[in-house]
């Protein structure tokens, strides 16, 4: 099973107690601590979850923590079956992750479901399945795969380049189903991937620069000369918080209820029946985007301090995953999916605190939604993988 | 010496299996790279954790309470509107509780909303439309449920309740209806609540909503009755849709009373009185007669005991989402006139020429100017020649020499023709005394009462005669009718031709001849007080009377005509007052007046009925009484036996004998 060869020699005959050392080297090399962070969070998130959609279904008080319940159930046993599959498996079919990734992308823009003026779900009847939120597991094993394979010659700016190509592609799919906030997130990945497999600091710098100007561009200088490359809205949820008393009413109105919610909640929090910006609904997407939000409502500043720990300590030992990993492949595969996970929580939680810009990005193992629950606990697996067959 | 123990090295005995890969070590570069990871880390988590330590815990509580503002609305709870009473106390308009049904239009479906507003439509009995119109009036406002019908029937009730589930957004509301306990009893100076007005919304005072006196009392003092409206506390979702009952947080003030000088009683006595006058009127041949007023003030202050108006309505038909047909007669022009209109209070703003109710005034004034001397003879005839034309008296057959009061008892024209012209005879630099005395009597300017939509009048002067009769408004006749001629005077002095007043400026001018000189200002309104509590007065109104200069000799010399008019066997209304056992002395007057009354589109000089006087005589007079029948005929015909039910009521004595129908002036 644990096979720390990266090709497959011919198997010597094992000792007949050899199977069940191995098994228990095994367990005993998996890293208990992330697990139990995890496992904490998908609870924690799962009791929030259960007070602040109470009144959202009405007639059914459980609908959401139930549905999720079963999403995480689905989403540990992809993470156990994770652990069996040793990551070379990925580096080696890495064009077929490639493929599954635009494959996915490229069904939805044909089937997919419409909401709210966004594509982003494929209709499986029990549930949507948003290929995106997959994707950001694939294009993490792409791109690790990518640079793996060029080796000595990863340093080069060439490479970077085309793992800057490879990347853009998904990511521009996704950025017109529209979903800004999921490119956002690709393009965390393809940076972290860059800085784990070893990008030379020069083509970091250079990379930052170009991605700075652009940004000024669309959301400022952009619009200033006429040149729209985003909806105004959606520059105007962007460009919200750096001042929500601009258009309280406005784009400004989900950071204006989301800090009233967070602020509401005080120390020790409103409860379920106190938390009103919730409970009445002023707090929109409550159970997704803003779940965060609604959390520090109801469970107040102890609450949100003790998911905020629950995520360092996830972190903290995603990097040890990254430390310890057995080869380059494994190490920035690590990278991407430790630094995705930083990067999603920090913005979803900074936008519904009014430090981050307002994009629909949520917040791992805690927003309600299948497809997002199921790949991150599937990219824990992979973690975990990777900390069995460590060094 | 210690003993050190070195321990070898593992060797190799073998080279390394080439198959195995050589296991990757961390490179400084990579251990770099972690590191500024982990700032990152570290960092992000500082920030977060600062962030929300700064909102939760540093502000938490300023927060808190924009969070509780966000779902408290502050709604308005309408006050109790005050009662009106009589003077007495008797409740002329005081509140009931009706059902009103309201929807709260957040939580009307979207589907089917059409189909909810027919079914209610149906059930209701309002138009589709009128619904629509009010929800559209309500748009952008979903704290305040619209109401679609207020007093509603027990079976609307019931068939709403029992399929309450067809209907979401509906409720059953108790709400305040003004209740006239009275009936149909005085609904013109009443007045009746409805709801405010764009225009009067435009004043500041009023907020969309709010029920507001509209006419009558209801308007004129609708500050003291409307109270102050309290403020009761909801819970609202983020559409702003209620989750709560409403909470009070300041109780409403219920409006104050107002107590009026009316006399339920009485009141009811002169509205019968008018019925009965037209009746007598009908009875001998004034077909026409149809309309009517009466006014019964108390002459010592002023106080308005009783103001009737006919044709007249039932002030319920407002009470409610009024249905308009009811309402046409009141609110449509031709709709009105077909009715003859019966919103019009006809004692305020009624105005009719006095005929010989009158002459008093020209006496008073006359001997103020020493025209004439209190006992001093002047033929009284049949007709009178004054500058080539021929003025009649009502009287042909008489002719004898008569002193004031006689000729006051009788009515003698020609002697009041003599007193105008003597006027007329002045020279210019006297000015116009008898219509300046007249103005002191309170005619040709509204009398100041409290109710509002008084009528002026018109107290005709040489100086009215040259502005009004002008070239361009009279191509034909201006030359001649701008000037002012004797027989404008002659008229002016039995009160007809321009002269035009209401009866209720006749009761004011009675009034200071029965208490002696002093001009009243009727009211309406004696005091304002807190309802329930039986006297806790807030403000009272008492004007006071104002001395006209009259000297009581004079004075008591016209008294003495008016008692010989009603007591005499040549006093004009003797034949209905001679035998009531309570002294009253009063003036008939019959006036002519253009009107249509036949319909034929031509108008004809109709009389028009008049009685005004006072009793008792032999005490302090307590009552006033001015009676006019439109197109009545006489004023002995119609007016004074109507006038006489008033008395009989306030006295609670009946006349034995009462002669209606005589044909005197």
């Amino acid at each position: 099973m644990a096979d720390y060869a990266a090709s497959a020699p011919p198997r010597p005959r094992r000792h007949p107690r050899a199977d069940t050392a191995r098994a228990v080297s095994f367990v005993r090399r998996l890293d208990w601590v992330m697990l139990a962070a995890v496992a904490a969070l998908v609870g924690f998130g799962l009791w929030a979850i259960d007070g602040i959609t109470r009144q959202d279904v009405a007639g059914d008080p459980d609908y959401y923590v139930t549905r999720q319940a079963m999403f995480a159930l689905m989403g540990t046993v992809g993470l156990v079956g994770a652990l069996f599959v040793d990551p070379s498996v990925y580096r080696r079919y890495r064009k077929a992750v490639y493929g599954l990734l635009l494959g996915m992308l490229l069904i939805v823009m044909v089937v997919g479901t419409e909401v709210r003026g966004s594509t982003r779900w494929i209709d499986l009847g029990f549930f949507q399945f948003q290929p995106s939120e997959f994707g950001k597991l694939l294009l993490a094993l792409f791109l690790a795969g990518l640079l793996a394979e060029r080796g000595k010659r990863v340093t080069e700016s060439r490479t970077t380049l085309v793992a800057i190509g490879a990347a853009a592609l998904p990511t521009l799919f996704v950025f017109f189903q529209p979903d800004i906030g999921t490119a956002l997130v690709y393009g965390a990945i393809l940076v972290a991937a860059l800085f784990f497999a070893g990008t030379r600091w020069r083509d970091l710098a250079v990379m930052a620069t170009v991605g700075a100007v652009l940004a000024a561009f669309v959301l400022w200088a952009g619009p200033a000369m006429g040149v729209e490359i985003l909806e105004p809205y959606q520059r105007d949820r962007l460009t919200a918080f750096t001042d929500p008393s601009k258009n309280p009413r406005g784009a400004a109105y989900n950071i204006n209820q989301s800090i009233t919610a967070v602020g509401s909640g005080g120390l020790d929090g409103r409860g379920v029946t106190g938390a009103t910006q919730t409970r009445l609904d002023y707090l929109p997407e409550h159970e997704t985007d803003f779940v965060f939000a609604a959390l520090s409502e109801q469970r107040g500043f102890v609450g949100a301090s003790i998911l905020l720990c629950l995520y360092l300590l996830l972190i903290w030992r995603g990097i040890r995953v990254i430390a310890t990993a057995r080869n380059p492949f494994a190490a920035t595969v690590a990278g991407a999916i430790v630094f995705g996970l930083l990067f999603q929580t920090f913005v979803n939680i900074g936008m519904t605190i009014g430090i981050a810009p307002i994009t629909g990005i949520p917040l791992p193992f805690v927003s309600v939604g299948g497809s997002a629950m199921v790949t991150n606990l599937l990219a824990v697996g992979v973690l975990q993988a990777i900390a069995i067959r460590r060094r | 010496m210690a003993t050190v123990t070195r321990i070898p090295p593992r060797t190799r005995f073998m080279p390394r299996d080439p198959r195995v890969e050589e296991p990757y070590r961390m490179t400084p570069a990579l251990a770099l790279r972690l590191g500024v990871l982990g700032a990152i880390v570290l960092f992000v988590f500082a920030v977060l954790f600062f962030r929300l330590w700064a909102l939760q815990v540093l502000a938490g509580d300023q927060y808190l309470a924009a969070a509780q503002d966000n779902q408290l609305r502050t709604v308005r709870v309408e006050a109790a509107r005050g009662p009106i009473l009589d003077y007495r106390g008797r409740l002329l308009v005081s509140n009931r509780i009706g059902t009103a049904a309201q929807v709260w239009t957040a939580y009307m479906p979207r589907r089917g909303r059409q189909r909810m507003l027919r079914r209610l439509s149906a059930i209701l009995m309002v138009p589709v439309p009128e619904l629509q119109k009010r929800l559209r009036e309500h748009e952008g406002d979903p704290l305040t449920p619209v109401t679609l019908k207020e007093d509603l029937t027990q079976e609307e009730i019931f068939y709403l309740k029992e399929n309450r589930r067809d209907f979401p957004g509906l409720e059953l509301n108790d709400i305040h209806l003004r209740d006239y306990r009275y009936g149909s009893l005085a609904p013109q100076v009443l007045g009746h609540v409805g709801d405010v007005t764009e225009k009067q919304l435009n004043g500041g005072r009023y907020r969309h909503g709010d029920t507001v006196g509209q006419a009558g009392l209801e308007f004129s003092y609708d500050r003291f009755l409307r109270g102050t409206a309290g403020l009761a506390e909801l819970r609202v979702d983020s559409l702003g849709r209620p989750r709560s009952k409403p909470l009070r947080s300041e109780q409403p003030q219920p409006g104050l009373a107002l107590r009026t000088t009316l006399d339920a009683k009485l009141q009811r006595a002169a509205e019968d009185a008018l019925v009965y006058g037209i009746e007598v009127a009908r009875e001998n041949d004034h077909w026409a007669a149809d309309a009517g007023a009466a006014i019964a003030i108390d002459p010592r202050t002023g106080a308005i005991r009783a103001i009737a108006t006919n044709p007249t309505y039932d002030p319920r038909v407002y009470v409610g989402k009024p249905d308009p047909r009811e309402l046409r007669p009141l609110l449509d022009p031709k709709a009105a006139e077909e009715e003859n209109f019966p919103g019009l209070n006809r004692a305020t703003a009624g105005l009719y020429p006095p005929g010989s109710t009158f002459k008093p005034v020209t006496a008073l004034a006359a001997m103020r100017e020493h025209l004439v001397g209190p006992y001093e003879p002047l033929p009284c005839t049949g007709k009178m020649e004054i500058h080539g034309t021929t003025f009649n008296n009502w009287n042909p057959y008489v002719n004898e020499a008569m002193a004031l009061a006689t000729a006051l008892a009788a009515s003698c024209d020609t002697y009041f023709y003599q007193l105008g012209l003597d006027f007329y005879g002045l020279p210019p630099e006297y000015g116009s005394p008898l219509q300046k005395w007249a103005s002191a009597f309170g005619f040709g300017k509204a009398t100041g009462l409290d109710l509002g939509g008084e009528a002026t009048g018109l107290l005709p002067t040489p100086e009215w005669r040259r502005k009004t009769y002008t070239k361009e408004r009279y191509p034909d006749t201006w030359e001649v009718d701008r000037l002012w001629k004797s027989g404008d005077s002659v008229q002016l002095a039995i009160g007809q031709k321009d002269l035009l007043v209401t009866p209720l400026q006749m009761a004011r001018f009675y009034a200071l001849v029965a208490n002696g000189g002093k001009l009243v200002t009727p009211h309406l309104v004696s005091s304002v007080e807190q309802p329930g509590t039986n006297g806790a007065v807030k403000a009272v109104f008492s004007p006071a009377p104002k001395d006209v200069n009259v000297d009581p000799a004079e004075l008591n010399v016209i008294k003495d005509g008016l008692y010989r008019a009603t007591h005499a066997t040549y006093g004009t209304s003797a034949g209905v007052f001679g035998s009531f056992p309570v002294p009253i002395a009063g003036k008939t007057g019959t006036a002519e007046k253009s009107v249509d009354a036949d319909g034929d589109g031509y108008a004809e000089m109709v009389d028009q009925s008049w009685w005004c006087g006072f009793g008792p005589t032999d005490k302090t007079p307590e009552l006033v009484v001015c009676v006019v029948i439109e197109n009545g005929g006489h004023g002995s015909t119609a007016a004074a036996p109507a006038a006489l039910k008033i008395f009989e009521r306030h006295f609670g004595r009946e006349a034995p004998v009462v002669e209606t129908g005589v044909e005197t002036d």
